[in-house]
């Protein structure tokens, strides 16, 4: 870090990446239409799981092959772990489709960021984590009041039981806030920031490095340590984009969870 | 598809995890965005400036309040 500061002071200077990294160029476009290399990947994504499950499971046989293994273990850690544990046995079943598609999708996605050649994590991109917070949104609120009918939803919200009428007025704004805003925006957030923080990270280090090797003596010799750097977060990353997705589904799971529950 | 046994209905609440972190942080937001918003509107109403940071403390020591009313009593 210090031999880029130093570095920015002489020459030409080194170009920081920033922001408009994430602006990708499109890569062809349809009748005015452009699709850039993130929309690809999108579909690219959806091409990849689906291949893959349906793959994993199109032999269903009662001794499972290595494929036919790996997919029941990724289908069984998401309907155990973050369903059956966290919602509960009596109503999980209807939402393992949804977690589940919701964890490969946003982990096939953020793992973008660090494969070889594709490089580039889709979270980054706001709209794709700001809708997924949507559709979670959307279904622990509709699931809430189906269950509990409109008024009794935002009231069982509101108003939690054993505490002093008059501290209603100060608490109750707080939860409907909660439960309206700061939950899907937090969900967005979390993933957004950390999918673009950590890419942004990799480039300062993989694009200093190389700056430095080229603007030879002395930084040429200290490059390989900014490479070092960017190979040691790279698997920083890998660990950050798992742990992400994984938030993500459980905290969709614990919203639905709060919603169906809230009896007292 | 192993089928489970319907009986283990959920308590009131799921049992805690690491989730559980973020959502209490959820609600720290909420408290002081809203009570530390409607402090800063009262400011640019009144034209003092104050409120905001009254709100504030309101905010954060009612959503504290809330977490242990959601759960902190067990």
């Amino acid at each position: 870090m210090r031999a880029l500061a130093l570095l920015s002071t002489e020459g030409e200077g080194f170009d920081p990446p920033d922001a408009r990294d994430f602006e990708l160029p499109p890569v062809f476009s349809i009748g005015g239409f452009e699709v850039t290399k993130v929309m690809l990947l999108v579909a690219f994504s959806v091409i990849l799981i689906g291949g893959f499950f349906y793959l994993a499971a199109r032999r269903g046989s009662l001794v499972p092959g290595r494929l036919q293994f790996a997919g029941e273990g990724a289908y069984s850690f998401v309907r155990n772990q973050l369903g059956r544990d966290i919602i509960g046995s009596a109503d999980f079943q209807k939402f393992v489709p949804f977690l589940f598609t919701l964890f490969f999708f946003i982990l096939v996605n953020n793992v973008f960021g660090i494969v070889p050649f594709i490089q580039f994590p889709t979270m980054s991109h706001i709209g794709f984590p700001a809708s997924l917070a949507l559709l979670s949104f959307l279904i622990y609120n509709i699931v809430g009041i189906r269950r509990h009918g409109f008024v009794n939803y935002f009231k069982e919200a509101m108003f939690p039981p054993g505490v002093p009428k008059p501290v209603y007025v100060i608490l109750s704004p707080i939860e409907l806030m909660t439960i309206l805003f700061t939950r899907p925006l937090t969900l967005a957030m979390r993933l957004f920031a950390n999918m673009f923080a950590g890419h942004l990270l990799l480039l300062v280090f993989i694009l200093g490095g190389e700056y430095m090797l080229h603007s030879g003596g002395f930084a040429a010799i200290l490059s390989p340590f900014a490479f070092g750097f960017g190979v040691v977060l790279t698997f920083f990353e890998l660990l950050v984009q798992v742990l992400q997705a994984y938030i993500f589904t459980l905290l969709s799971a614990l919203y639905i969870a709060g919603a169906l529950a809230e009896e007292h | 598809m192993v089928r489970v046994p319907m009986d283990q209905r959920p308590s009131s609440r799921p049992p805690a995890g690491p989730g559980d972190a973020y959502v209490i942080i959820a609600y720290l937001l909420s408290g002081m965005v809203f009570w530390g918003g409607a402090g800063w509107l009262l400011d640019r109403w009144l034209d003092t400036g104050f409120f905001t940071l009254i709100g504030l403390v309101i905010g954060a020591a009612a959503s504290v309040y809330l977490v242990y009313v959601r759960y902190g009593r067990q």
